[in-house]
Parts: structure tokens; sequence; C-alpha cells
């Protein structure tokens, strides 16, 4: 039974992981209907960015957010401007192929400036600290940091979109950019506001992505595998779907590793070829109204 | 007609260089030349990407080397300067064949070393042994050299020399270590489904099994793993004391603090590729006392450099002061690669006769700070198998871990200097 339990609950908190890495994207290819191929890679970027903060300064990653989150929204703001508004989007192909442009220079970027050694955030004492809420089962504080961190960016975030003016203009333009221009909505506005908060939510990832796992140059491809794969199952547009469907697979991933953990990473993709044949729209399609 | 002035032009240009080339040709002192021309030495090194550790101590050697022979070596009968060539494998065995065949090809090296791992030194090694190419390596245990090549036993290689301890031996000096400790015997099993990984779950079962030990093993798994928590469980309930891992620094990271989260510390836990390197295991501060590792080298091994004349411990006492950094055993290696180099280089005949460098290298029977290292003896041919000894890590005084030796089966010379104990729990 608690071997059960200790399934579900690692399998719960992977999730919050998973959904971290999701969440940015989920707001761009959901909202902003833009298929940003380089999302993996950015969230490598930042956690480098991130690393020679913490390096040169010898601070917490936690601390370093603080440099850190205005950098990103910067950063974001340069993109937006400098590339994405100068890019035809009527072809959705041409700022995929933009995206997957930068996501080979970011690449070979990180290569050129740090090798391929493996890399991780050190955040001391609390990566190792565990908690013991029931006999037998142990949870990592970090792991429910993660999480915890996942639901409120969330809901400030679900709360922006349906609940604020702004996100009433963001929901429209997702809708159709054309019938929102013509109702007086400032798409270039929008635009670059939204991807600021796309840029908020990959500091955040950033850096516990960088205190959980290793990263290098190149594991940016396989980050957005798995936040693909959470958005599509999740369902365009609707973060709590991304909650959800990070959750679900990170479920299967423990599910298929307390098999043999040789399973662990194939069972994630075989539940999402499952739910994709089974609930093509995914599992939580956008809410309407 | 534009077509046949562009023709003329080409052909008297090819007329004019040829000419050229060969006014150039004549001029030049060439006999002179070929006499005193260096000695090139190809280095093919994993020095960034997750093998990177192998290649860190290349530039203190390197000075150490200089400072006693000034690069200078006897070669048949006159002088000849030490060119060293080095690439960098970025830890990946097709970069490592490629960076080879540029060795040979552009860079015209007369010998190539190569070290760290299987993954540099089968790739470099197969290379240098389809274009005849004398090649120097080592940092691989013996076998996943040998027979991760496809070598035959009864025939060897022609053109590749290989030293190092044997897998077989490192791995029965850890079962003397995990015998030292009084555990339940069941041992869990962290391989990865790599090379390395296969090999142990192929070889470790029937071995644990005639030791009277049980095997807990979750199976082979694809790194990097998000998370280690499945094993940790699996382990926990097969009441697992011993962790025997296949594992790098990063992975076994991510593992170690699962497994502290999850309350489970093994009575003994050794991790191979990690283990060995204090620089990995400081960031778990107090945790890392008392894990178990191999050790192929150490400033307790009684031997001395031929080329600076330093014991082991001196070599040691000297890359501290040098560096801050802590030792491991990839220290004695390289130092040990360019005194085999040296060795081989003073026996050669005829520097232009690739047969000559290779007749040379292969029949060195030289004490070097590793121990001896002779090519004639090795379990295979052309290969030399070093002493291998067993230790663990406890609390340290000029660095926060020391090693102690507590195992010498298949390393006599090496003295034991304390029992094996159990890891501290929680």
């Amino acid at each position: 039974m608690t071997d059960i339990a200790n399934v579900v609950i690692q399998g719960v908190l992977l999730g919050g992981l998973f959904a971290i890495y999701a969440l940015g994207l989920s707001l761009v290819f959901g909202v902003l209907r833009i298929v940003n191929i380089a999302h993996g890679d950015v969230l490598v970027l930042v956690a480098y960015v991130a690393l020679v903060i913490c390096d040169s300064f010898s601070i917490s990653p936690f601390l370093a957010l603080l440099a850190l989150i205005p950098l990103a929204l910067l950063g974001g703001f340069a993109f937006q401007v400098g590339v994405f508004e100068r890019v035809d989007r009527r072809d959705p192909l041409v700022p995929m192929l933009v995206a997957f442009g930068f996501a080979v220079v970011i690449q070979n970027g990180l290569l050129l400036l740090f090798g391929t050694n493996p890399r991780k955030l050190d955040a001391g004492a609390i990566e190792q600290l565990g908690v013991s809420p029931f006999p037998g089962i142990n949870v990592s504080v970090l792991a429910v940091m993660i999480l915890v961190i996942a639901i409120v960016l969330i809901a400030i975030f679900q709360a922006i979109l349906y609940r604020s003016r702004f996100g009433i203009r963001v929901r429209a333009v997702s809708d159709s950019e054309e019938n929102a221009r013509l109702i007086g909505v400032d798409i270039t506005a929008t635009f670059r506001k939204a991807f600021m908060m796309v840029m908020l939510t990959v500091a955040v990832g950033a850096v516990l992505m960088g205190i959980k796992t290793n990263f290098d140059p190149f594991s940016g491809a396989s980050r957005l595998l798995i936040a693909f794969e959470v958005v599509v199952i999740g369902g365009l547009g609707n973060l709590w779907g991304t909650l959800a469907a990070g959750i679900v697979i990170g479920l299967a991933q423990m599910v298929g590793a307390s098999i043999d953990v040789s399973y662990q990473t194939l069972a994630g993709h075989l539940v999402f070829l499952v739910i994709l044949l089974i609930r093509p729209q995914g599992l939580f399609p956008k809410v309407v109204g | 007609m534009t077509l046949r002035r562009l023709e003329t032009t080409r052909r008297s240009f090819l007329a004019g260089g040829a000419g050229l080339a060969a006014g150039a040709l004549a001029g030049f002192p060439m006999p002179a030349l070929a006499k005193n021309r260096p000695v090139r030495v190809g280095i093919a090194l994993p020095r960034t990407g997750p093998l990177a550790l192998f290649a860190e101590h290349l530039p203190f050697v390197m000075d150490q080397v200089e400072r006693a022979t000034k690069y200078t070596v006897n070669v048949g009968g006159s002088d000849r300067l030490v060119e060293l060539v080095i690439k960098d494998t970025q830890s990946s065995p097709n970069r490592a064949s490629q960076v080879a065949l540029e060795l040979i090809l552009d860079e015209g090296v007369d010998v190539i070393l190569a070290s760290g791992t299987p993954e540099t030194t089968n790739p470099v090694s197969d290379q240098c042994e389809l274009n005849g190419m004398p090649c120097l390596t080592t940092e691989a245990p013996l076998e996943p050299y040998f027979l991760g090549r496809k070598g035959d036993p009864a025939v060897g290689f022609e053109w590749t020399n290989h030293f190092y301890f044997s897998g077989t031996q490192a791995g029965g000096a850890i079962l003397e270590i995990f015998g030292q400790v009084e555990t339940n015997g069941v041992v869990g099993a962290l391989w990865p489904n790599d090379s390395d990984g296969n090999t142990f779950a192929q070889i470790y079962p029937p071995v644990l099994a005639e030791r009277g030990m049980t095997l807990s093993d979750p199976g082979r798994f694809d790194m990097p793993l998000a998370s280690y928590s499945a094993a940790v469980a699996k382990f926990k309930a097969d009441g697992v004391e011993i962790v025997h891992g296949i594992i790098p620094p990063p992975e076994f990271t991510t593992f170690y603090n699962e497994a502290i989260q999850q309350n489970f510390i093994p009575k003994v836990l050794y991790a191979g590729k990690t283990s060995a390197f204090p620089s990995a295991l400081e960031t778990f501060g107090s945790r890392a006392h008392r894990l178990v590792t191999e050790v192929p080298w150490g400033p307790q091994f009684p031997y001395t450099s031929p080329i600076t004349g330093q014991t082991a411990a001196e070599v040691v006492e000297e890359y501290h002061a040098a560096s801050g950094r802590q030792w491991n055993s990839q220290l004695g290696f390289k130092l040990a690669m360019f005194e085999v180099l040296f060795a081989g280089l003073a026996r050669i005949e005829d520097l232009d006769d690739p047969q000559s460098v290779q007749k040379a290298i292969s029949s060195i029977s030289d004490d070097t700070v590793v121990g001896r290292v002779d090519f004639s003896k090795g379990p295979f041919p052309n290969t030399a198998v070093t002493p291998i000894a067993g230790g663990q890590w406890l609390e340290g005084t000029d660095f926060p871990l020391r090693l102690a030796i507590t195992e010498n089966t298949f390393a006599p010379d090496v003295a034991i200097e304390a029992k094996t104990l159990p890891m501290l729990s929680a």
C-alpha cells in the first residue's frame, strides 16, 4: 500500500517539474499560436545565465532569480520586437522556422562558451531535505516547492487570462487576429506583454530545472519534447490542463519505472500516444467563454 | 571564346606553379631537416564534456615533463624535440575517431596517445590500427578496451598498446571491500543502459551468487534519468545494504540526493566513475564519508617516476601546492602516459619507420609511477596490467576528504591502512 502511495506521490511531484517546463510553451503555443521550437533551448540558455550569475556573485540560485527575471523579460522583449514582429506570421511555418534557427544558434553558442560539460545549479542543503508526512513515505522538500510554484504561477496566469481586460485582449488575438484588430485591440502591444509573461515562467522554470536536474547545451530538445507532450495532452490554451497533463506524464513515468527503471522514459511517451489517439483535442480543451 | 581563354590561363598557371614548387624544394636543405626533425606526438583527450575530469591534470603533468626533459629525447642517436598536438574528443566516440584521423592525415604525427574511458581509447585505437599508426592508450580497464574492440586474445592488435588496471581485478577488489563490512548481503544495482552497465549486468550476478549475495536490480535505465525514486523505493523494499553503481557524477548527484531524501543510506555505497573523484563527492559534505572506491593509483603507491624522479606521494604533494586541488588517480596515469612514451621514444631505431616506432613501444618493460608497465606480459597481446587497490573516503584535514587504503589483493605492494567501515546512517 505504501508502495503504491509512494509511486503516486513521486509521480505527482515529478509532474510539477514537467508542468513548469511546459507552462511557457502552453502560453506561446496554446494562446499566442506560435510553435516555439526553441522553447527548450531558451530554457537551457536562461539556466546558463543563472549559472553565470550564481558563480560570479556566489549567491543562491533563488537569489539569482531577482536579477534573472528582469534580464529574461528584457531578452524576451528584445526578441519579440527584433525578430517575431518582423517575420510574416500569416504562414505559421515562418515563425516556426525562425525559432528552429534560433534553437541551433543557442545550442552552438552555448557549446562554444561553456563546452559540453553537464552543469547543475547548487542550491545547497535544500536539495537533500526530505520530510516524512506518513510512515514509509518520504517527500523531497524541493519537489514540493516546485509543485507549489507551478500551481501558484498557473493560478496567477489563469486569472490574468480569464479575469482581466488584458486577458480578454490576449484571448481575442488568439481567436482571430483580424477581428481583434477590427474592434481596436493593439495587437503588437498585446503580443509584447504576453511574451514577457512567457519569459517570466521561463526564468523561474530554468532555475528550478537547473537545481533539480543536470543540463548541457543539447538538453533543450528533451525538455522541449516533454513540454510539447504536456501542452498537447493538457489541451491548447488551458493552463490547469497543463498542470494536470504534467502530473499524468510524471505518474506514467513513475509507474513505468516501478515495473522496471528502463521503462521510465518510455512509459511517459506511450501515455502521450495513447491520449493523442483517443482524445486528440487534449484532456482539457480551451475553456469556452 | 571565353571558355578557351579560361582554359589556357588555368594550364599556364598550373605549369608555373609546378615550376615554383620544384624550385622551392630544390633550394631547401632537405637531408639536414630530416635528420633533426622533431618527434610529433598526437594526443586525443576528452577536454570537455562529461569525461572532462580525465583531462584536468594534463597542463600540470606537461609542465612537470617539460621541467625534467625540456621535451628533448634522444631518438636513434640524435637529440630531438618532442612536439605535442593536443585535440579534444568532446567526450564523444565519433569525435574521438575523427580527431584521430585528423592527427594521422593532417598533422603527420609519429605516434598517438589517448586516454580516458573506452569511449576515447577504443575509437582512437581502431583508427590507428586501420591506418598503421603506433598508438599508446590508458585509463580504460583492459577488458572493455580489448574485448570492446572485438580483439582476439590469440592474435591481438598490431599497432595499438594499452596499459591500465583490469576490470576483473577491480571488480574483485570491490567485492573484497563488500565482504569487509557486516551486511545482509543484498546488493542493489545501478547499472545504466550503456556498454559498462550492460557488461556488469552480464558478469556480476553469477559472481555475487557465488559469494552468497543476493541482487536487487531495478533494470537498465537510460541516462539522464529525471528521477531515481523508483530505484530507491525498490532498494528499500528489498532491504538493500550494499549499492553497486556504475554512473557518472551528475547522475550520482541526482541518485544520492533522492536516496538521502528518502532516508535510504546503505551500509556500503560504491559508484564506479564517480566515487574515485573527491571533487565529485565534496558537495555531499559529511554524507560523502565512508563511500568506497577502487584505487588505481594514489600517494600510498610505493613507486617512483622515471622522468621526474619523484615518488607518488611527492607528485601528489606538488600537485596540491601547484593547483590547490585534490589529487585523483588520473594524475598518476597522465604522468605514466608520458613516462611510457619517453621510454618508448628512447628505444626507437628509425623514427621515419612506423614499424620501428611500434616495436619500440611494445617492447617496453619499465617502472613507472603507477607500477611496472610490461607489454609482453599483459593478459592480452600489447597490453600491460597495473595494480589496483581498494579504499574508503574519510574526513580529511587539508581537503574535505582523504582516502584510506583498505584492500590490496591485486596491489600487494600497497600497504593497507584501515578496515572498511559501514556508512553512517542518518
